[in-house]
């Protein structure tokens, strides 16, 4: 159940097919046959950072030798991140006791490796490896991407997220909802509204006078 | 045999009015929410969260418990009767299942997979009864190395195991890793990539993680790429099995039973392979009827497969209860409302809170049961709840995970992690990144941390004393291997293609 996102893969690769020999010939294919070699040849080849621009071009090639590809972002991103942590805890210098070992040891730990990983990654993304897409009930995985919906989705939440202790709940919650549905294409926004504010005043009622969790009343406090 | 009179005070604090209330209205939400396309059971388990804030923890667990099987029960219905591909979990449901329901078999996919569900939970509930202490007997004289090789073991299981592609796993689990080091150290007071927010201070919590993850990078995924049009739901009526259904049915029952326990109680485990096991072992042992029905719509392919499914569920609680460590999504947020409470699993659980642990365990069997009457005659009801219209549905989502996250801290700096954790989830479904390791990366990751440190300070900085003990080095080197199965699984496939 749980992780509830993959399953064993047992059917062939979508997309991609000829260009590439095999889509998944991860860089820890390498390691695992030749543990010694692969991954000297191929930090060799490591692009640190630099294409980082050209690949956030949205829409960008599956396949072949892809410095466009939008995942090298999220590739790099996870090499940065391992660089991150080892120069964003630097300034952590409290000794440990003195036989234990100080707070810095672990993140340098998880930092180094998650560079390691970042490399490989970038290197799997570059050979044109990829993974699945996730399918899920409401997904058309075939579909383009809408970015302007997402672009509306996070600027709507982002709203939210700072209107609400000053609208309170009901008024910030309901903005929220009806805005979200109609973004995602509710037809009818006369219904959408009063399904907001109904949502938005139960979840309030119900979870501060039922469960006695706090959530803000905002302009509407007094009132209810 | 003392766990049997161990279980039966559970029962007695399970079946007071209060907490069967609790466990009543655990599996009916479990349910509701399980039920709804592209909520699967972690995000079911996550998003009701908050509800359990307020209650005193043995109700509390007690009604997790009944979230987390009535999850389950609900994804079987969503792959049944809804014409799409859904998670993993139940997708291998899906494949028989749905087709037939399509054939007008619906009602008997449902029955099948409700009984079967229940048979197994039932079981597997009484195995976890049996393995549960004999695990905490084995457990208890587990030093820290033990439980570091253990979790590094759950880290590599779970990125090597969900993912076809190793290194993307693995970026899952660094992700939550790297989540999982944020705030400040324990030990020694030292705040670690805060970036100077103070209410990054106290760390990220688990539940804003998870809902993040998967609940606001769901709907972005789906704003992305919404399926229009309306979904196809197929009409049921009362869930209902035949003669001749039930004879196929108990066999598929008690095989899916026996893959999807052991399956579940190991690291990387979880659901998707024993159902996927299970799915191909009724294949090859169908006869007759079933061999034809095969791919048609097999009632086989439904009953093992959701057996199988229910099963790994109960398996997964023996290493969260008994050694606090989580092997699926699920389980890893299950261990945070754990720890909400303050308790941490692990053979001391047994000992202090005996009361908790059997109430809990208790409380499964009887949720089971509660499952089995409300899925056999409400099974229409449940159909009606697949056809929310997908905008409410997904503007719900982010309404009620905004709500459970900001209720944590009521600061609206949550909101803004909340945010940037669904832009990760997000870009993690695009690319195919397993969700699962980031998840359990994130949690298991700081307690693997302690228990490194207290190990090589006992070690005095010797590193060996990681492998001094025969059960940490065994550990490890299970460990190791695991990282290199999608390699062996790809050799294989590829031969049986060759032949």
């Amino acid at each position: 159940m749980s992780s509830s996102h993959e399953a064993p893969r047992s059917s062939p690769e979508p997309e991609n097919g000829s260009a590439v020999p095999d889509p998944s010939a991860s860089p820890m294919r390498d390691t695992a046959a030749d543990p010694s070699g692969a991954p000297v040849r191929d930090s060799a080849a490591d692009p640190s950072g630099a294409p980082a621009r050209t690949a956030g071009a949205s829409g960008g090639g599956s396949s072949g030798w892809g410095w466009r590809r939008p995942e090298l972002v999220l590739a790099l991103t996870v090499l940065g991140l391992g660089v991150f942590v080892i120069v964003g805890t630097a300034d952590v210098t409290a000794a440990g006791s003195a036989l234990g070992l100080g707070p810095r040891f672990f993140p340098v730990l998880v930092g180094s490796a998650m560079s390691l990983i970042g490399v490989f990654y970038v290197l799997d993304v570059l050979r044109g490896g990829h993974g699945d897409p996730e399918e899920a009930e409401d997904v058309d995985a075939s579909a383009p991407a809408d970015w302007k919906a997402v672009a509306l989705v996070s600027v709507i939440f982002l709203a939210f997220a700072g209107l609400v202790d000053l609208l309170g709940w009901i008024i910030a919650g309901a903005l929220l909802f009806f805005g979200l549905s109609v973004t995602l294409g509710a037809a009818h926004r006369l219904r959408a509204g009063a399904v907001a504010i109904i949502l938005s005043t139960a979840s309030y009622l119900a979870f501060v006078k039922g469960l006695g969790v706090t959530l803000p009343a905002g302009l509407l406090s007094g009132v209810i | 045999m003392e766990s049997l009179q161990l279980l039966l005070d559970g029962f007695a604090t399970a079946l007071t009015p209060v907490n069967l209330l609790y466990a009543l209205a655990g599996v009916t939400l479990g349910t509701i929410v399980g039920v709804l396309p592209g909520i699967g059971p972690a995000m079911t388990v996550a998003l009701l969260l908050p509800v359990t804030f307020s209650v005193p923890p043995a109700s509390a667990f007690i009604m997790f418990a009944g979230i987390y099987y009535g999850g389950m029960y609900g994804g079987s219905t969503t792959s049944i009767l809804l014409n799409t591909p859904g998670e993993s979990s139940s997708m291998i449901t899906a494949l028989e299942g749905n087709k037939m329901a399509r054939r007008g078999r619906a009602a008997q996919a449902l029955a099948t997979a409700a009984i079967g569900s229940f048979v197994a939970g039932t079981i597997a509930t009484a195995l976890l009864v049996v393995a549960a202490p004999l695990v905490v007997d084995f457990a208890i004289s587990f030093g820290p190395e033990d439980y570091f090789a253990l979790a590094v073991l759950a880290f590599t299981a779970v990125s090597s195991v969900l993912s076809r592609s190793v290194v993307r796993g693995l970026a899952s689990l660094g992700f939550g890793l790297v989540i999982g080091l944020i705030g400040i150290d324990e030990q020694t007071g030292q705040a670690r990539l805060t970036l100077g927010v103070p209410q990054l201070l106290g760390g990220i919590e688990v539940v804003v993680v998870a809902v993040g993850l998967f609940a606001m990078g769901e709907a972005l995924y789906v704003a992305s790429r919404l399926r229009h049009g309306e979904p196809e739901v197929i009409p049921v009526g009362r869930a209902f099995l035949g003669r001749s259904d039930w004879s196929r049915s108990w066999r598929p029952w008690l095989r899916g039973t026996a893959l999807g326990f052991p399956f579940g109680a190991l690291p990387g485990g979880g659901a998707e392979i024993p159902t996927f096991l299970s799915y191909s072992v009724e294949k090859r042992l169908a006869r007759g009827v079933a061999r034809e029905e095969y791919g048609t719509g097999a009632i086989e392919g439904v009953a093992g497969p959701e057996a199988a499914n229910n099963a790994s569920a109960a398996g997964t609680l023996v290493p969260l209860l008994t050694l606090g460590l989580p092997t699926s999504a699920t389980a890893a947020i299950l261990l945070a409302a754990f720890q909400q409470y303050g308790l941490q699993p692990g053979p001391q659980l047994f000992d202090h809170n005996p009361a908790l642990v059997w109430g809990m365990i208790a409380s499964l069997f009887l949720g089971n049961a509660m499952l089995l009457v409300l899925n056999l005659p409400l099974a229409p009801l449940w159909a009606k709840v697949l056809h929310v219209p997908r905008p409410y549905l997904y503007a719900g989502i982010v309404l009620f995970a905004a709500l459970g996250v900001y209720a944590l801290n009521a600061s609206w700096i949550d909101l803004v992690v909340l945010y940037v954790l669904g832009l990760l989830g997000f870009a993690m479904r695009r690319f195919g990144l397993p969700i699962a390791p980031a998840v359990i990366g994130m949690i298991l990751g700081p307690m693997a941390e302690i228990q490194l440190r207290r190990a090589l300070a006992i070690g005095a900085g010797d590193a060996t004393v990681l492998v001094r003990s025969p059960i940490a080095a065994a550990i490890l080197a299970v460990a190791f291997l695991v990282l290199f199965i999608p390699f062996a699984r790809k050799a294989l496939a590829g031969r049986t293609r060759n032949e």
